[in-house]
This record gives C-alpha cells, sequence and structure tokens, in this order.
C-alpha cells in the first residue's frame, strides 16, 4: 500500500511488431501496461500513473502521472509503432514529470519496457542509475524482446545504479507462448515488493482474465474457506520464488494448455495446493470463474478421490481459469490433482487432454494470466513426459472433458 | 547579542529539536544504514558511532519542516576533518526541492564551514533572513576533501520560537517580543 506515482515508459519502436510474444510484441506490452495501471491504482487509490512513449518522433508523454484509469487505458489506443527506442531520454523524461507530480508524498518510481536494443553504453547507463537514486526514484526494468548485444547486461548495471534497498527490480523476459502480462504478474514490478501484492495482482489478474472478479483475494476469501485462502497464499508465495523457472516452461506449458480445467480444480482443493505451489496464481483466476461451481467441484473432488489412480498432474498450472468453465474439466482436473499428489510430475501428457475444443485451448491461453508458474511439476512433467509415451497416448485416447 | 562561544548557546536561543516535524522531515542521498537520524536526534547524534552519510555523490539535501513558526540563529554542524561538510546552503520555507533546483533561487544563507566548525563552533546565520521559518532546507554541496563520501556527525540547530512561548529560564531579556 504505498503511496506511488508511476512513470511507464513505452517501447514503441520498430521492434515491436515481432510476434515472439502473442499477438506481437506491442500488443502484449499494452497488455502489460493496462494490468500495471489497475494493480497499482488498486494498491492504493491516491497512486499515480503516468504513460510516455520513448520512440516514434522522439519521447512523448502520453499522460501525466493521474488515477483515472479510463484516461490511461484511452491514451493507449492509437499508438503508432515505429522509430527507435531511446532508453536514456525516456527515463529523464520520467524523471522530470515525476518530478512535478502533484502530491509530493508519493514514492517515485519509473517502469520501463526495454524490448528494442539499447544503444546507449554502460557508463551513460550508470550515470542515469546514479542520478535516478540520488533523487530516490526506483526502477523497474522489464527486458524483453531483443536481447543481444549484451542488452541484459547493460541493464543489469543500470540496475544496480539505480538499486537502493531493493526496491528496483530486472525482470527479463524470454519469447514464449506466455504472455508478458501473465509472467509479470507474478513478479514484484506488481506485487510492489512482497507487501500484500498478492491481493492486487491476484485481483488484477482476476479482473483481466475473467471479468467476474469477486474482488476478494485469491479469488476465494476467508469468509468462504480461510484454509483455502491461506493454502493460495503460501502457494502464491512459493510460486513467485520460482516465477523464472516457468518462464523457461512455457513452451512445455503450452502442450499442457489443454489441461486448464485442472487449474481450477487445484485452486478448489486445499489440499492440492500443497502439492502444486504453482498453481496458486492460476488459482487465483479460476477462482473468480469458478465460484459458482464451486460446490460441484467439491463434490467431483471427492468423487475424484476414490478414483483410478491417473497419473495427472498436478501442475495443470497454467492457469486457465477461462476455459475450465465447465464442469466436466473441473472435475477431470480435480481427479488429476487429488491422483497426482504423490508424483507431482505424473506426465505432461495429462494436460494434453481435457479440453477436446483446440481452439478454445489456444484462445484461452492468449489471454491466460500467470502462465509462468509449474516450475516444479513442470519440470517433473517434462522428465515424465519424455520417458512415457505411453501415457501420451492414453490421454490422447481419452475423450475431452470426461467425467469420472 | 551576547558573544558567542565555542560550546555555549547565545542567551535566549533554544535548541529546535523540539519543534522539528518529525513526519515530514526527508533527506534525499542519503546512505540507508548511515541516515539522517543519526545525526539529528537526541541521543543518537550524541553517539560517536553514528553518522549521516552520503549515497550516490558527496551532495545532500536536508528538508526540516518545523510544528511551528520559529526564528533560526545559529547551526551547528559536526563532521570528521575531511569527509565533513564543507560549503552548506540554507534554504527557508522552500518545499520540496531536488538537487536540480537548488540553483534555481539563490540560498537564505550559505556557509563555508571551517574546521573549528566541525569540531562544534556553531555557524551563526543572517539572522533577518529567518524570522518566520516554517521549514529549512539544508544543502550540504561538497565537503572538506572533495571526496565521493560526506559524512556528518551532529546538527543542532538553534533559534526561538516566534511566539512567546519561551523556556522561563531564558525570559531575563527579551529582544523580541510580538
Amino acid at each position: 500500500m504505498v503511496l506511488e506515482a508511476t512513470m511507464i515508459c513505452i517501447d514503441n519502436s520498430e521492434w515491436m511488431r515481432n510476434g515472439d510474444y502473442t499477438p506481437t510484441r506491442f500488443q502484449a506490452q499494452a497488455d502489460a501496461v493496462n494490468l500495471i495501471c489497475g494493480a497499482k491504482t488498486q494498491s492504493n487509490p491516491e497512486n499515480t500513473v503516468g504513460v510516455l512513449t520513448m520512440a516514434g518522433k522522439g519521447v512523448r508523454v502520453l499522460v501525466t502521472p493521474t488515477s483515472d484509469l479510463g484516461k490511461i487505458l484511452a491514451c493507449m489506443h492509437g499508438l503508432e509503432i515505429g522509430g527507435e527506442m531511446n532508453l536514456a531520454a525516456g527515463i529523464q523524461v520520467a524523471q522530470l514529470a515525476l518530478k512535478h507530480r502533484q502530491n509530493k508524498k508519493q514514492q517515485q518510481r519509473i517502469i520501463v519496457f526495454a524490448g528494442s536494443p539499447v544503444k546507449y553504453d554502460k557508463k551513460v547507463l550508470e550515470t542515469i542509475g546514479r542520478k535516478l537514486k540520488k533523487n530516490s526514484v526506483a526502477l523497474d526494468i522489464v527486458d524483453f524482446g531483443e536481447g543481444d548485444d549484451g542488452k541484459p547486461e547493460k541493464l543489469e548495471a543500470l540496475l544496480s545504479a539505480v538499486n537502493n534497498n531493493d526496491s528496483s527490480h530486472i525482470i527479463h523476459v524470454p519469447p514464449g507462448p506466455n504472455a508478458l502480462s501473465d509472467v509479470l504478474i507474478s513478479t514484484p514490478v506488481f506485487t510492489g515488493d512482497g507487501e500484500g501484492g498478492s491481493g492486487f495482482a491476484a485481483a488484477a489478474a482476476a479482473a483481466a482474465a475473467a471479468g467476474g472478479v469477486s474482488g476478494f483475494d485469491f479469488g476465494v476469501d476467508p469468509n468462504l474457506d480461510p484454509e483455502l485462502a491461506l493454502a493460495l497464499r503460501v502457494s502464491m508465495e512459493e510460486e513467485r520464488a520460482r516465477q523464472e523457472a516457468a518462464a523457461k516452461r512455457a513452451a512445455e506449458e503450452a502442450a499442457r494448455q489443454e489441461k486448464g480445467g485442472e487449474q481450477p480444480s487445484n485452486s478448489q482443493d486445499t489440499t492440492m495446493t500443497e502439492h502444486k505451489t504453482i498453481t496458486a496464481p492460476e488459482a487465483e483466476n479460476k477462482k473468480n470463474d469458478l465460484m459458482d461451481d464451486e460446490t460441484a467441484l467439491l463434490e467431483q473432488a471427492l468423487a475424484m478421490s476414490m478414483d483410478d489412480p491417473r497419473t495427472s498432474n498436478s501442475m495443470g498450472d497454467t492457469d486457465m481459469s477461462e476455459a475450465t468453465t465447465e464442469d466436466q474439466d473441473l472435475a477431470f482436473a480435480l481427479q488429476m490433482s487429488v491422483q497426482d499428489n504423490p508424483k507431482d510430475s505424473a506426465s505432461q501428457t495429462e494436460m494434453n487432454k481435457v479440453l477436446g475444443d483446440q481452439s478454445f485451448v489456444s484462445s484461452i491461453l492468449a489471454s491466460l494470466p500467470g502462465v509462468d508458474p509449474n516450475d516444479p511439476s513442470v519440470k517433473d512433467l517434462l522428465a515424465s513426459l519424455q520417458g512415457q509415451s505411453e501415457a501420451e497416448q492414453k490421454n490422447d485416447d481419452k475423450p475431452p472433458n470426461e467425467d469420472k | 547579542m551576547s558573544v558567542e562561544s565555542a560550546t555555549a548557546i547565545q542567551r535566549n536561543q533554544v535548541d529546535l529539536l523540539d519543534f522539528v516535524d518529525w513526519s515530514g522531515v526527508e533527506c534525499l542521498n542519503q546512505n540507508s544504514s548511515h541516515s539522517l537520524v543519526n545525526a539529528l536526534k537526541q541521543g543518537y547524534r550524541e553517539d560517536e558511532g553514528l553518522h549521516l552519510e552520503s549515497d550516490a555523490d558527496e551532495q545532500l539535501l536536508i528538508y526540516i519542516p518545523f510544528t511551528q513558526v520559529i526564528k533560526l540563529h545559529s547551526f551547528l554542524m559536526k563532521g570528521p576533518e575531511d569527509e565533513g561538510p564543507k560549503t552548506v546552503k540554507l534554504f527557508a520555507n522552500k518545499e520540496h526541492m531536488g538537487f536540480s533546483n537548488v540553483s534555481d533561487f539563490p540560498p537564505s544563507d550559505s556557509a563555508v564551514l571551517s574546521l573549528d566548525n566541525l569540531k562544534g563552533k556553531p555557524f551563526t546565520v543572517k539572522y533577518v533572513k529567518f524570522q518566520s521559518v516554517r521549514s529549512l532546507t539544508i544543502f550540504i554541496e561538497d565537503n572538506q576533501c572533495g571526496g565521493d563520501v560526506t559524512k556528518v556527525q551532529k546538527i543542532v540547530l538553534y533559534g526561538t520560537t516566534q511566539d512567546v512561548t519561551f523556556i522561563l529560564e531564558g525570559i531575563s531579556k527579551f529582544d523580541h517580543y510580538i
């Protein structure tokens, strides 16, 4: 709940046309910006957010720090891609915009999306970093897109020059099927150094993904299910610690996206969360959707417990909250997770089944938040997947949405 | 006006520490492990082991608001011989200054501290410029040796309140009365 004024620096250079992040780099960035704005204003209503573009004809401030979310979202429309990113000028203009904020009590923060190559050398970046530190401005860097020319090292140098008491962060997001915003949700960019961030991160993710937000942290709150809320929170903490590994597994995740149904069921089941720490973020999203299905799911979960041992993997983690609106999927997922408790890595193939509709799955995947989790389970799945081709066949054979 | 001595406070002048509004005290470019409280707060500033240190470079910008309007008479800044502050600029009633606008307007007073000052001799400011001070900004521009780090052991501000709520001991002679 820190009172903060944030300036977001968007990269709208030519490099953003690339499609290695779905749907395009630029669109992924815009989604992430929208989520960040929501998260910031939600964590503290007095927070303000401003946006500027770094490429195009030159650095241009689209909106000065304001708490009006509509204004921010509106200015993201009609942005044109072109030109080259000017990182140094962008940061300096952002610093100037923050200096003239209306509420001087707000802490200053700049969030930079660095998607194209950085043409400045380390020395210049370090000087800029020191100047930011001197004026107590925190800096978050999202390193995505182009990753050559020593760009990660340059950005790391910039971060170490700015960093004061771990208030600044850098996130490297490699290309993959996971949406940029999903990866960012579990990072300190959203969670604000771990101070209750999971609450609004979850809520923001849920709001963006499901649209049926209950407004609760993790979708379910102590009112309804204290144990579940606690388990989710614990899972969330653990998941956050492993987010980077999860990003690497994005590729494998895609194959398992179909399993989306498992996600909600996992979240439903308190015991499940213990095994799947990763599912927590997805679980939150799912929860919103599943609120109505909760009873049905619990019943199915009980039924599932009796069921046969399928090597379902609890990992289902890739949040498919939208995808699992169907009870059948949920039931299946529940079953999977129950079975899989002893061995996390049942097999990736499990994921593949579930959703009969491929197109539905892919569309859901595109909008899924928090895809990154699943580090341990994903790893296990990969290992088991390679060793168990048969399992895959088994999965393929099974019709989607099968009930137990 | 009474004669100054190296350690004595002017007659009627009190330590303004009681009137500092701690919720608004800020210091830019301070090292987080050696912060302003080490130099300003009672008890901390007497401790030789605790000091205020600058972080990214040698400049420091200290903002001190007061709970009531005061008149500033002099200040005392103690520090080590080489890393102690040298050029100090004071700004009265200028809020939320940053390093970029310290040179935008002239300071209410500026001081070049000598080694005597660093050992504990108070520096008398231009009293007329500090007659009704709501907040004080202290800009430490550089230090004695010219290095990258400035250390300040102790900061004491001497003055009086603008209203007549004097400590009874100092009532012997009033130069100022509302």
